[in-house]
């Protein structure tokens, strides 16, 4: 029990950390999609 | 030149040029988007209703997590693509964590792939037998169903929701298996057809639900919190009994966030597009990644969001749990007739869209496969070809079979399929995501783009981002395994028996490749090369090309060997490798293109060119489509004439029709050139490929003639020519066509074509009165409609096709 207890808190802080982690890329990301999305240049319009 | 005889190499093999580079046609990354899409667009129709039934009325705001973080996981495939072309799970993992990881994440992502057939054709089914019933309940409610009816069925008449979601999902994979063993395309058009539909569907859905949820109001969900998940029994698996569930509350959220997170799944297909998106490869990839985020989130989040807000708790999970889409449609404001036919459109785009994800799923199953098979990890015994339609019909065979299996085990039960198929989707990514993080410290080739952010301490990478959408996938997919007991054991069998035929096939393999690699090098002399050109094939211009296939179908190689001086034209016999939807996105050596099956074909082929002592050039070309490969390499090849067999799919017509059209696709400045289909019975069919002189019927030159010696007759224009004649006419047909009479012509083209009447040319040309021309005059046209491009060999004859 108590080493289950110990991996679940683990896999909690895994997650947790990951989900912290995820926003920025998420952020970081879609200021990019953004500029990308703008940028309609060499836009393939077939 | 590689010849039948003598070998420029000095020895007695036989040179074969392999091209490296699949041949592809590129698209846009609107039509890629609409190819992702059909796979992961169709998760809306089911995983609202699965992660619901597993975890209570919050289950939307984990669909939009899922949903959100799905832009995350898009940004590793945009990493793994930027470093390879061909960036799939199986290309990834090998190179960063080696054969055997490999073997295991195809062996997981196979999972995911043959669940997604069955899942997807139940849920189809689920909402057909759906709308059957709810359309009886409301005739019946109406009075509209005769006693006699009810009195046969005691009671109003129902349609077992199961047993027809099986019957239906068994019928389209067998549909789909026959068009596979067919060998169908995967048509970007098709797609992007479909996701038209969605798309208005999706903003009708959207629309009347935000005027419903005006008019009479709604609630959100219950947060995401402890309190708030309400697991099911199912839902907790091997931990039905244990207190662990209950006291954690962040383990909540990753076992919330673990039965939701089959609404990412489709996500692979970025990097099987990958390679077929046209430049700029990595900015429109980017936009494909975006087109596919953001109408996934607003597709399958809002609507799980949407459902629970708008259909009453009391028939949400009773009635509508397999078909939340139709549940919505049902509980907008608005009279009932109305919301039973958006409700059948509902259905009719379901249909659709996730008919196209079972095609999808045994494409991309055939794609993967092949690719392995083609790496030796599967015993070539697998990748024989159809005898009548060339495709690889044993892992076709294997695969629909499986999906059978599912489909009759689960027996419609979209929520064990549905949970079975999430272990497939989380673990191919966990695969993925690790191998890339690996990739950072260990591949040092060239990569266009990262996952953000990126710090460096002590000159050391350390790639945050990526870490973390990997800790968030890994912990979920540790979870899911004591929270998913049917997806694990199902999952762990599947993988383990996949992995063990891969692993003893891939042994065999290796004793026979060793063997037949010694035989092979005996006979032919393998150069590679990244892409079919002229001088790599050592071939002049204008020479014949021989597209072949079944070694026992040598016939039109005869044909040309017969009438082709070789010293004046050379013949180049080319074979295309077909590699499946999917195959694309992994790169193939020059053994995996040039298999046994090729090696028998060519010693065919070579032994047919020694029986008439001509030389005769080799290559295999692997392509996604046979006719976009033969128009490219005719192409490549400067190629005066190709030269083929009858298919035993198509008329000669469709033939010259299929490749003409892949020529059109080819871009410009582009050649053309006369294809000759020899028949079984020695007739030949002549067509020209690309814009050239038509071939006129003598009714034709007959009134050309008549209007030019009258119109010479006219004070100005004596020197007026045939071709001036004919300017003018299409100079006018072109002005009717695009203004007024465009129906009216097509009207009449159209009645010409299906009754196979002939334009009454003849009789228009019996009206204009025939005058006596000057007997000095003369018309100086000296293009001859049927001049046959050097090159063409002789002796055919020509139908007069065009």
């Amino acid at each position: 029990m108590r080493i289950s207890v110990v991996l679940i808190k683990i896999l909690e802080y895994m997650f947790v950390a990951g989900w912290a982690g995820t926003v920025i890329v998420l952020l970081l990301t879609g200021w990019e999609d953004v500029g990308t999305l703008l940028d309609r240049k060499d836009e393939n319009s077939r | 030149m590689s010849s039948t005889s003598n070998s420029p190499t000095g020895n007695n093999r036989v040179r074969i040029v392999v091209a490296t580079s699949v041949m592809l046609t590129f698209i846009s990354y609107w039509r890629a988007a609409a190819v992702i899409l059909n796979d992961l667009g169709s998760s809306a129709f089911y995983a609202g209703g699965i992660a619901e039934q597993a975890i209570g009325k919050s289950a939307p705001w984990f669909v939009l997590g899922v949903m959100l973080f799905a832009f995350a996981v898009r940004a590793v495939y945009v990493e793994s693509c930027s470093m390879f072309v061909r960036g799939g799970v199986y290309r990834v993992v090998k190179e960063a964590l080696g054969g055997t990881l490999a073997k295991l994440s195809v062996s997981a992502l196979m999972f995911d792939y043959i669940l997604t057939g069955p899942v997807s054709g139940v849920s189809a089914g689920q909402y057909i037998a759906g709308l059957i019933n709810d359309t009886i309940s409301i005739a019946d409610a109406h009075g509209l169903i005769p006693s006699a009816v009810h009195h046969l069925f005691n009671g109003t008449l129902q349609v077992g929701v199961n047993a027809t979601a099986v019957v239906f999902a068994i019928a389209v994979t067998l549909y789909f298996w026959w068009q596979n063993i067919k060998g169908i395309e995967e048509s970007s058009e098709k797609a992007l057809w479909v996701m038209q539909i969605t798309t208005v569907m999706v903003v009708m859905l959207l629309g009347w639900s935000l005027f419903t949820l005006l008019k009479v109001g709604g609630h959100l969900p219950p947060f995401p919190t402890l309190a708030n998940i309400h697991y099911s029994e199912e839902s907790l698996g091997f931990w039905k009994h244990s207190k662990l569930p209950h006291m954690f509350g962040i383990l909540g959220l990753i076992i919330g966030f673990g039965h939701s997170v089959l609404a990412m799944s489709g996500e692979e297909s970025l990097a099987q597009v990958y390679r077929e998106l046209a430049h700029p490869k990595l900015k429109n990839l980017k936009r494909t990644a975006i087109v596919i985020g953001v109408y996934s989130f607003v597709f399958t989040g809002l609507v799980s969001l949407l459902a629970v807000m708008l259909i009453p708790d009391n028939v949400r999970m009773k009635v509508y749990s397999d078909n939340l889409i139709a549940g919505l449609a049902m509980n907008m404001v608005g009279p009932q007739v109305l919301r039973l036919a958006f409700r059948a459109f509902v259905v009719v785009v379901g249909f659709l869209i996730l008919s196209g994800a079972v095609n999808t799923a045994i494409v991309g199953s055939n794609g993967v496969l092949n690719r392995v098979s083609e790496d030796g990890v599967l015993a070539d015994w697998f990748r024989r070809p159809h005898k009548k339609y060339g495709t690889t019909y044993r892992i076709i065979n294997l695969i629909v079979g499986l999906q059978l299996f599912t489909i009759i085990v689960s027996w419609g039960n979209i929520y064990t399929l549905g949970e079975a198929y999430a272990f497939g989707v989380v673990w191919s990514f966990v695969f993925k995501t690790v191998s890339m993080l690996v990739l950072r410290y260990r591949y040092k080739g060239e990569r266009n783009w990262k996952v953000p952010p990126n710090f460096h301490i002590f000159g050391v990478e350390i790639p945050i981002g990526l870490a973390s959408v990997g800790m968030v996938l890994l912990s979920t997919a540790i979870v899911n395994l004591f929270t998913k007991s049917v997806a694990t054991v199902s999952g762990l069998i599947f993988s383990i028996v996949f992995f063990a035929i891969f692993t003893f096939s891939e042994k065999v393999n290796r004793r026979k490749h060793a063997h037949n690699a010694a035989q092979m090098k005996e006979q032919f002399q393998l150069q590679q090369a990244e892409s079919v050109e002229r001088e790599t094939v050592g071939i002049r211009a204008g020479n014949v090309l021989v597209p072949v296939r079944d070694y026992n179908t040598l016939n039109h190689l005869k044909w040309v060997l017969d009438r082709t001086d070789t010293h004046e034209h050379d013949v180049v016999v080319m074979t295309a490798r077909i590699s499946q939807f999917g195959s694309a996105a992994y790169g193939l050596s020059t053994e995996q293109i040039f298999s046994d099956y090729e090696q028998t074909l060519f010693t065919r082929a070579v032994s047919v060119a020694e029986s008439f002592g001509k030389r005769i050039s080799l290559l295999v070309v692997p392509a996604r489509d046979p006719w976009s490969a033969i128009a490219q390499t005719a192409h490549n090849l400067e190629s005066s004439t190709v030269v083929s067999g009858l298919s035993s799919k198509m008329t000669t017509a469709e033939q010259a029709f299929a490749l003409g059209s892949a020529w059109e696709a080819i871009p410009e400045p582009k050649r053309q050139f006369v294809l000759q289909i020899v028949q079984l019975d020695g007739i030949v069919d002549t067509f020209r490929i690309g814009p050239h002189t038509p071939t006129m019927k003598n009714e034709d030159v007959v009134l050309l003639h008549r209007l030019w010696l009258n119109l010479t007759r006219e004070p100005g224009l004596e020197n007026v020519h045939h071709h001036d004649i004919l300017t003018e006419a299409l100079t006018r047909f072109a002005h009717d066509y695009g203004a007024h009479d465009r129906e009216d012509i097509v009207k009449r083209l159209l009645s010409h074509s299906t009754d196979g009447d002939p334009l009454p040319v003849r009789r228009i040309a019996d009206q204009v009165d025939t005058v006596q021309p000057r007997p000095a005059r003369t018309d100086r046209d000296d293009s001859h409609p049927d001049a046959d491009p050097s090159g063409t060999p002789s002796g055919s004859k020509p139908t007069g096709s065009e």
